[in-house]
């Protein structure tokens, strides 16, 4: 049975006049001004210059996914299928990668997608109709090749973590569309990631910026919903008595501004979890849509995938500025062919459904879709789990990224790879780059959007990057 | 652009690969010289400069050879030159030789073979940005200035001994000499102070303040009935006294060295021991412990007082930072990030410095040379973690030991059951294929290829799970967590295995300089020392700090607690004043460099830390002279508000005391201590309380698999406990913590904010724990006699009895709830179900599932509402609408 949310939101106006006593014209208005205030902090704002995309939906494949096995094909790796990769002792390696090594060749067939005949894993049969909306960027260069440092530095520009994640400053810089849900969404996937709520957090930011995962079982927002045996107008009488005595308690301190906002802040919540159960019932979209996606599939995997990926576009649509969706299960060091291709299989009806819904309503024009995983994947393995059960160890200097939407380059191939995959050459970026032209192409100035924290103003990409101007249409 | 990957394999290759690299390099890329431009100096050292200098000259002008007398390992030296002069003019690259021999431009063609072996133009191009800008070497150190504004330097200046002002004070208004400052400040800014508080606003505020939970009924009324003359000052005492005041101050000092249980990232793996450091901080508090002792023990205890186990607990300090290494990670940089850690934490906690800004380049805005950094950060380059035996002392309690083992210890039990019977079922399939013997040696890699996928994922977690849960067990056992210098026999030390580089070899370590902060760029080395500017600035000498295995963390530790280091009795008054009055004399307790807030009472600073210090640096002298004075004392209203408030918007000259919002655990503590429920046993390993069931169940990936799942204590006494005391999981807050702005335990905290977020009232009304609270304070309420309920209840959350028209409202609002739950019995409690965690294996991209089955041992339930008669679930409905309401959760 479906319960009644916590309750019909009391307009400001229902608090006021059910208070059962007079409040003054000078607490009113007071209120008011709050309310204003209040707004303030999440209210839309300019970004630094004009940009397409004003929203962004982060697609994150959590784990690390080859880019060797999807959208980087290395031919020469079939040559050198099982021959024994020797390097030189490098004390700044880490002992995942000791040991002797083979060059593994890809399990996968590729094929050509698009009007430039763009090469992908032959297994994204539904994203090839997309390929002409994509700039496959193959110059990126990651850090770490450790997972929850690689991911948040992927997330916050910081490996080490505590810095905001680039969804709470591009929240923090734009604002957004509407106050009655969170401005930053993450939709993780069914486990958190390593590292944890590091990965959205509000780092030194103010907390408004904070992301706010919505869970696909329970309460979407923690504690939304009170506990069942929670009667609807056993929780409207409490929070009318709780009104009376909190305006009883404004009246005995007219100057504590504080506690307006306090009260609004309840208000907030209500209209937030009025909107919620609209925002996220996905359920509402016409069946073609939902199979576009892929929603309903058979396969549970597709099934989940494709519900975020609706759902991302669900709250962008209804003006929620960042949305993060989590993809894992991509840490193939044994097994890729198996483990990589199902992953494959399963996004791929879900996010070429995205971008084809995306385009077909024009979103695409003001939303940014960005894939990208914390690092790539090595052209060799260790062979652990023996001959026929490879997969790839954590790559730093080659990865795989695209973007999509806005001001992006479309149908387009960015940068390059050695002929092994192991490093990138051409056009080649470390990831503080990456963020700074994200946050451009979101109509944002890395160098402008800053916060004093730490002893000096602090700002993604740590200490400043440079635009790659490839990325930009 | 290409240039980062081409310095890249100049680092790590051959003089072949660094030339094919060069040929890449000038095969048709443009706008690579602007890329070298947008280069800092010392990113274009690390990066280009240093690699071709180790490859295509040092061989004959350094480390080799010195020909032609020309020495280029160091700045100076280079400047210095050889036999045909200097060989750089630093900023004239036209004027530098070294510019003419690698251009081919004179007599000189450098290096030697021709224009074959000449260096591409791109690196050429390099050099002369690089000696435009000064030619900045490794050391980092050659253009360090000591010019600085004395504004932005008044911190390393000595403390000054002053007299408290007597002009424009009214001797009246002044109960210590912290009124004298605060008044003649008003007065210069033409404020009146606030009249004093009432008693009930004192008792509450002081109450808070020094124990983080609210005065019982009790307390409030003897206050308001002694009439004496020093019934506020016995307040003071009786609260400085209490248990709970360590448990509240001690938690201010492990905001700043951020405390948590566990390490942070992938594994977030329990740290058995560190609760002895959280309770040792806490003792700390509650004896007084004098502080200059206190900073001793924490960065140098086991050198200075090896025996005393307090001193060794204390050097828990230096591990609490998130760290982790694993077979993902390098040894060298994982051990690089713990000397990092250490020296920035050391800086920030001990000396309100941001030593980190120094890490990769001379400190922009405060005197702090990159060489200072790595001298300092020398001292702790022989410091190696270890886990030692440690008997409990008299003073740390065991209360309960036996009742937190059982429900982990019975946890193992059944992994190890499970992961046990993989294991014979796999040696039996091994056995089939390669015979019995075979089977007996297979290690665990070797069996799980004879297990299907979904029973090798099952192994996987299985085995992390049990690694884990025989940590959590190891939390009983008399070990510290604490340091060494180098490995010592006995004890346990972490060792990393299948490295190049060995840590492990203390004696031998040695620290450079890292240019740019990159440990792959190794530059001059240097010894152990201190902060060049203190002994510049102020009175005290820096001390000679011994090149030895031993000795260099107490050198360190005995120069910050001396009584004439001008940061330290500074940074620790500021800080108490700040918990005090919500806002720092100078407003940045973590950074008193330039980029701090100015004091706004420099004078009263250097008082209160003169003072400290003559006091034998007792906090508790501190908190006296602050709160026995009318400063502390004063209405957080003022009489002429509007003026007030045009002159010092925030409160900064204190005509008036500011209110504030609680903090996160002292709600949470406050709900439970109002319910009558919340434990009053100090100490020992954190215990699990109750969070929101979501969270706790919510799969969490560890390395390679999932992190266990999160059980409360089925104990209502070890649930219950202050906030404190509850396990840290670094990377899971409990969200009740989490959403009223609690610590992260990953970054020092100064200061806690205090925003309102729409997802604090879900929290506070929704929440099981708040709703459980409510039920319990309802039973306590229903103990009491009918006519005494309403007035208990209001006593007992906020302090003072119902106002008339709070009385009516109240008894309308039960009368109506009572009747309305007669009418609607609550849905009855679930009983405890298996958890299944569902997450995608890595084996195969496909859905795995793990079933934890119910935990079987008895649990002590709180009470439920379909247990409770409608009348006391109408009380909890007022309960909990007084939990949310602003008077609960504001002090002024």
């Amino acid at each position: 049975m479906k319960r009644p949310v916590l309750t019909a939101r009391p307009s400001r106006r229902e608090l006021l006049y059910h208070s059962g006593m007079g409040l003054g014209a000078i607490a009113l208005s007071a209120m008011l001004q709050k309310d204003r205030a209040q707004a303030g902090v999440l209210a839309p704002k300019r970004g630094h210059h004009d940009a397409k995309a004003k929203n962004c939906i982060f697609l994150l494949m959590e784990g690390g996914p080859s880019h060797i096995d999807t959208f980087d094909p290395k031919p020469k790796l079939a040559e050198l299928h099982m021959r024994e990769f020797v390097k030189e002792k490098n004390k700044f390696e880490a002992s995942m990668n000791t040991g002797k090594r083979y060059f593994v060749r890809s399990p996968f067939e590729f094929r050509r997608a698009g009007r430039m005949g763009i090469e992908i894993n032959a297994k994204l049969a539904h994203f090839a109709d997309c390929v002409d909306d994509v700039c496959f960027y193959r110059g990126l260069q990651a850090t770490s090749v450790n997972h929850p440092t690689a991911l948040y530095h992927l997330n916050t520009g910081n490996r080490f973590g505590g810095d905001p994640a680039i969804g709470s400053w591009v929240t923090y810089g734009l604002g957004t569309e509407n106050q009655n849900l969170p401005g930053f969404v993450v939709l993780p996937d069914l486990a958190y990631p390593q590292g944890g709520a590091g990965n959205w957090s509000n780092g030194f930011l103010p907390a408004h910026y904070q992301g706010t995962p919505l869970r696909s079982q329970g309460a979407p927002v923690l504690d939304m919903r009170p506990p069942e045996y929670v009667t609807e107008h056993q929780q409207r009488k409490t929070l009318d008595f709780l009104g009376r005595l909190n305006r009883s308690h404004s009246q005995r301190h007219p100057h504590h501004d504080e506690l307006a906002s306090r009260i609004e802040s309840y208000e907030l919540a209500f209209r937030m979890q009025a909107d919620m159960p609209e925002a996220i019932n996905i359920d509402s979209e016409p069946e073609a849509t939902r199979e576009l996606y892929g929603v309903g599939s058979g396969n549970s995997e597709v099934d989940s995938i494709a519900r975020r990926c609706l759902l991302a576009r669900r709250l962008v649509e209804r003006g929620v500025r960042f949305v993060q969706v989590i993809v894992s299960g991509w840490d193939s060091h044994e097994y890729i062919e198996k483990a990589h291709g199902t992953r494959l299989d399963s996004i791929d009806r879900p996010i070429a459904g995205l971008l084809k819904d995306l385009k077909r309503s024009g979103l695409l024009e003001e939303t940014l879709v960005v894939w990208a995983g914390e690092f790539g994947r090595t052209p060799d393995n260790g062979l652990r789990g023996g001959q026929t059960v490879w997969g790839r160890d954590h790559n730093a200097p080659a990865m795989a990224f695209w973007v999509a939407g806005g001001a992006a380059p479309r149908g387009k191939i960015v940068g390059a790879t050695d002929e092994t995959g192991r490093n990138a050459v051409e056009v080649v970026h470390p990831i503080k780059n990456m963020h700074v032209t994200l946050l451009h192409l979101l109509g944002l100035d890395d160098t402008r959007l800053t916060y004093f924290a730490q002893g000096r103003q602090k700002q993604l990409s740590q200490t400043g990057g440079e635009l790659i101007k490839e990325l930009i249409a | 652009m290409r240039r980062r990957n081409r310095s890249k394999e100049i680092r790590e290759g051959s003089g072949l690969r660094f030339l094919r690299s060069g040929l890449i390099f000038l095969s048709g890329l443009v706008g690579a010289a602007s890329a070298v431009a947008a280069d800092s100096p010392a990113e274009l050292f690390r990066n280009t400069i240093q690699p071709v200098l180790k490859q295509q000259c040092l061989g004959c002008h350094g480390e080799g050879n010195i020909f032609s007398n020309l020495d280029l390992r160091t700045r100076a030296a280079a400047l210095k030159g050889g036999q045909r002069g200097p060989a750089i003019v630093s900023g004239s690259p036209d004027a530098s030789l070294l510019m003419a021999a690698i251009d081919h431009a004179g007599e000189l063609a450098m290096p030697p073979g021709g224009p074959e072996k000449q260096l591409p133009q791109e690196t050429r191009d390099a050099f002369r940005a690089w000696i435009a800008a000064g030619a900045l070497y490794a050391d980092g150190h050659s253009t360090a200035k000591w010019d600085f504004e004395e504004g932005d330097i008044w911190a390393f200046r000595p403390v000054k001994r002053v007299e408290p002002p007597t002009e424009g004070v009214d001797p009246s208004g002044v109960q210590t000499p912290v009124d004298s400052f605060v008044l003649a400040r008003l007065a210069e800014k033409g404020l009146e102070p606030a009249p004093r508080a009432d008693k009930r606003t004192l008792i509450r505020r002081l109450t808070f303040d020094l124990t983080g939970l609210p005065p019982t009924p009790g307390e409030v009324q003897a206050f308001l009935d002694d009439e004496s003359e020093g019934a506020y000052k016995k307040v003071v005492e009786r609260l400085l006294d209490s248990p709970r005041y360590g448990e509240r101050w001690g938690r201010h000092w492990l905001d700043v060295t951020r405390y948590a249980d566990t390490a942070g990232y992938s594994n977030d793996f329990v740290r058995p021991n560190a609760w002895r450091y959280r309770d040792y901080v806490i003792r700390a508090f509650n004896s007084d412990k004098a502080y200059d002792r206190f900073v001793l023990e924490q960065i140098a205890g086991d050198e200075l007082f090896p025996d005393d186990p307090e001193a060794i607990l204390a050097t828990g300090f230096l591990r609490m930072g998130p760290w982790e290494h694993t077979g993902m990670a390098v040894a060298a940089v994982t051990r690089q990030l713990f000397l990092d850690d250490v020296t920035h934490h050391v800086g920030q906690s001990f000396l309100g410095l941001t030593l980190a800004c120094a890490r990769c380049h001379d400190h922009k805005f405060d005197p702090i040379p990159t060489k200072d950094y790595y001298r300092m950060q020398a001292v702790f380059a022989k410091t190696a973690f270890a886990r030692r035996p440690l008997p409990f002392l008299p003073s740390e309690s065991t209360e309960g030991f036996d009742q937190g083992r059982k429900p982990i210890q019975t946890r193992l039990e059944e992994l190890e059951r499970r992961m046990n019977d993989l294991h014979e079922a796999a040696r039996e399939r091994l056995a089939l294929e390669k015979g019995p013997e075979a089977a007996a040696d297979a290690r665990t890699t070797t069996l799980q290829r004879y297990l299907s996928s979904e029973q090798a994922e099952l192994l996987k977690l299985l085995r992390k799970r049990v690694i884990m849960h025989k940590r959590s067990v190891l939390r009983f056992e008399p070990l510290a967590m604490t340091v060494s210098n180098g490995y010592v026999a006995e004890w346990e030390h972490l060792r990393y295995r299948n490295s190049y580089l060995q840590p492990g070899d203390y004696a031998g370590a040695k620290t450079h300089v890292l240019v740019g902060g990159d440990i792959q760029a190794p530059g001059e080395e240097v010894s152990p020392g201190v902060l060049e500017a203190v002994a510049r600035y102020s009175d005290l000498p820096a001390p000679q700090i011994p090149d030895r295995l031993s000795g260099r963390r107490s050198a360190l530790a005995r120069w910050i607690a001396d009584a004439r280091n001008p940061l330290t009795s500074r940074v620790l008054v500021n800080r108490v004043w700040q918990y005090h009055f919500g806002r720092g004399l100078a407003a940045n307790a973590n950074n008193f460099g330039k980029m701090g807030k100015k004091p706004s009472h420099p004078e009263l600073l250097d008082w209160l830390a003169t003072f400290f210090i003559e006091q034998g640096w007792s906090v508790k002298a501190v908190h006296r002279v602050i709160l026995y004075s009318e400063a502390y004392r004063r209405a957080s209203d003022h009489p002429n508000r509007e003026l007030v408030d045009q002159v010092d918007p925030e409160n900064i000259y204190l005509a008036r005391f500011s209110p504030r919002r609680l903090e996160a655990e002292e709600i949470r503590d406050s709900m439970m201590a109002v319910a009558g429920e919340l434990s009053d046993f100090v100490g020992g390993p954190g215990t699990y309380a109750q969070i929101n069931m979501d969270v706790a169940q919510q799969p969490r990936h560890a390395m390679g698999t999932l992190q266990p799942v999160y059980e409360a204590e089925p104990t209502r006494r070890r649930r219950n406990r202050r906030s404190v005391y509850h396990f840290q999981r670094r990377s899971m807050m409990d969200p009740m913590i989490e959403v009223f702005n609690g610590a992260n335990p990953d970054l020092t905290c100064e200061r806690r904010e205090a925003s309102t977020v729409p997802t604090q009232a879900f929290a506070l009304l929704n929440a099981d724990l708040s709703r459980d609270m409510a039920l319990i304070m309802a039973q306590r309420l229903d103990s009491l006699p009918a006519w005494m309920r309403v007035d208990g209840a209001f006593r007992l959350a906020l302090g003072r009895g119902p106002t008339s028209q709070e009385r009516d409202w109240t008894e309308e609002f039960v009368a109506e709830m009572t009747a309305h739950h007669a009418e609607n019995p609550a849905a009855p409690r679930r009983p405890q179900a298996d958890i299944v965690h569902t997450i995608t294996s890595e084996l195969t991209g496909e859905r795995f599932e793990f079933v934890q089955p119910a935990y079987s041992g008895p649990y002590e339930h709180h009470p439920h509402p379909s247990e409770m008669p409608p009348g006391t679930r109408a009380w909890a409905d007022l309960a909990l609408a007084l939990f949310n309401s602003n008077e609960f959760v504001y002090v002024y």
